[in-house]
C-alpha cells in the first residue's frame, strides 16, 4: 500500500500528458478541413461530425479559414485555433472530426459556432 | 500456509476487497463514461482503454487521497485530542507525545524493540513519527495526483462543452477540483467523529475496535 501514492501519481502524470501523436493527427485533420472549406468543397462536410452536419449547406460552410497556429488535446477532445477561426475536434473510432467551426467566445458561456457546436 | 492465512487475514481479505471493488469501478465506470460520451457526441472507449484514462485515475485518487487524510488526521489528533470512554481515544490523563519510558524510547527500548527505537537522534526522532509522515505522503501524492488526473478529465470535459479549457493553476482554484476533495472530505470525517461517539456507548463482541461488551460506558481505550 505505501507504494500507492507514487504509483497512482505517476498513473496521473502518464495518463494526463496530451501526446505529441495525438495533437498531430488533430492538426492534421484541422488542416484538411481548413483546406477544403476554403476551397469550397464538399469534403469539407466528410470531415464533420455526424452531429455537426446536421443542417448545414456542404457547398457553402462560410465558415473563416486560415493556417493552424495552436493546438489543444485533452482526452478525446482537441481545441484548434487557426489565424480566422476557433475549431473544435473530437477523436471518433474513425479518426478525428470537426465538432464545430467557425467558433467565437462568449464570456462564461460554451463559444457560439457557425457550423456544430452546442 | 494456514497459519500464514490466519496470521494475516485482515491484510489478506481487505487487499481482495480492494482489488475486486477496483475491477468493478473500473466496470461501471468504462460504462458511465461511454454513455456520457454517447450523449455529447463522442464515441465508447474499450475497458482498457478506460482504464489507462484520466477520468479513471480521477475517480481513484480522489478517494484513495481522503482515505489517507483521513488516517493521517485520526493519527496526528489522538496524540492531542481524546474522547472520553470511546476505544478510540487514549485515557484523557495520556495527552500528548508522552514521556520516552512510555513510548520505551531510547534507553527504556526492549530487547525486542525496532532497531530505530532505540538509537536515538534523527533515526528514531523520523521513526517516532512514521506512521503519520507516511500517511501524509500518501495523502499529498494522492491528492496530486487527483489534480493532475482531474486537471486532463475536466478540460476534455470542458472541449467536449464547447468551452476553454484550463490551466493547472486555474483547476486547482475550481469548483470541480474542490467539489471532488470535499464531497470525500465530509463523508471522512462523519466516520471519524460517529465511530469516536458510537463506541463510547455501543459495544461489537469480540471486536478490537469496541470495548468489552459489559465495559462501562465512561471506561476510555479499553480493546474487547
Amino acid at each position: 500500500m505505501r507504494a500507492g501514492g507514487p504509483v497512482l501519481l505517476l498513473a496521473a502524470v502518464l495518463t494526463s500528458a496530451c501526446g505529441s501523436g495525438a495533437a498531430d493527427t488533430a492538426r492534421h485533420a484541422a488542416e484538411e478541413f481548413e483546406t477544403a472549406a476554403a476551397t469550397g468543397s464538399d469534403h469539407a462536410c466528410a470531415l464533420l461530425t455526424d452531429r455537426a452536419r446536421e443542417d448545414v449547406d456542404c457547398t457553402a460552410l462560410g465558415v473563416p479559414t486560415g493556417a493552424v497556429v495552436d493546438v489543444a488535446v485533452w482526452g478525446d477532445a482537441a481545441l484548434v485555433r487557426t489565424t480566422g477561426d476557433t475549431l473544435f475536434l473530437r477523436e471518433l473510432n474513425t479518426g478525428w472530426r470537426v465538432a464545430a467551426a467557425g467558433c467565437r467566445p462568449v464570456p462564461d458561456r460554451p463559444y457560439e459556432c457557425e457550423v456544430g457546436g452546442p | 500456509m494456514k497459519a500464514f492465512l490466519r496470521d494475516n487475514g485482515l491484510g489478506l481479505v481487505f487487499g481482495l476487497l480492494f482489488l475486486a471493488s477496483l475491477v468493478g469501478q473500473a466496470f461501471s465506470g468504462n460504462a458511465a463514461l461511454n454513455e456520457r460520451r454517447l450523449t455529447d457526441g463522442g464515441d465508447p472507449i474499450g475497458l482498457w482503454a478506460y482504464v489507462l484514462s484520466s477520468d479513471f485515475a480521477v475517480d481513484v485518487a480522489e478517494n484513495w487521497q481522503s482515505e489517507y487524510l483521513q488516517f493521517f488526521l485520526f493519527i496526528i489528533a489522538t496524540v492531542w485530542l481524546v474522547q472520553r470512554g470511546s476505544n478510540e481515544s487514549k485515557p484523557v490523563d495520556r495527552i500528548g507525545a508522552e514521556s520516552d519510558e512510555r513510548q520505551r524510547l531510547g534507553a527504556h527500548a526492549g530487547p525486542d524493540s525496532p532497531k530505530w527505537a532505540r538509537v536515538g537522534g534523527w533515526r528514531t526522532s523520523w521513526y517516532s513519527n512514521s506512521l503519520g509522515l507516511v500517511m501524509l505522503a500518501l495523502f499529498l501524492g494522492s491528492w496530486l495526483a487527483q489534480s493532475i488526473a482531474g486537471h486532463s478529465a475536466h478540460n476534455a470535459a470542458q472541449l467536449a462543452d464547447f468551452q476553454d479549457p484550463v490551466t493547472w493553476p486555474e483547476y486547482l482554484v475550481s469548483a470541480d477540483f474542490w467539489n471532488r476533495s470535499l464531497q470525500n472530505w465530509q463523508s471522512e470525517f462523519l466516520a471519524i467523529g460517529s465511530m469516536a461517539v458510537f463506541s463510547v456507548y455501543l459495544r461489537q463482541r469480540g471486536s478490537p475496535e469496541s470495548k468489552p461488551v459489559g465495559a462501562p460506558h465512561d471506561t476510555t481505550a479499553d480493546s474487547g
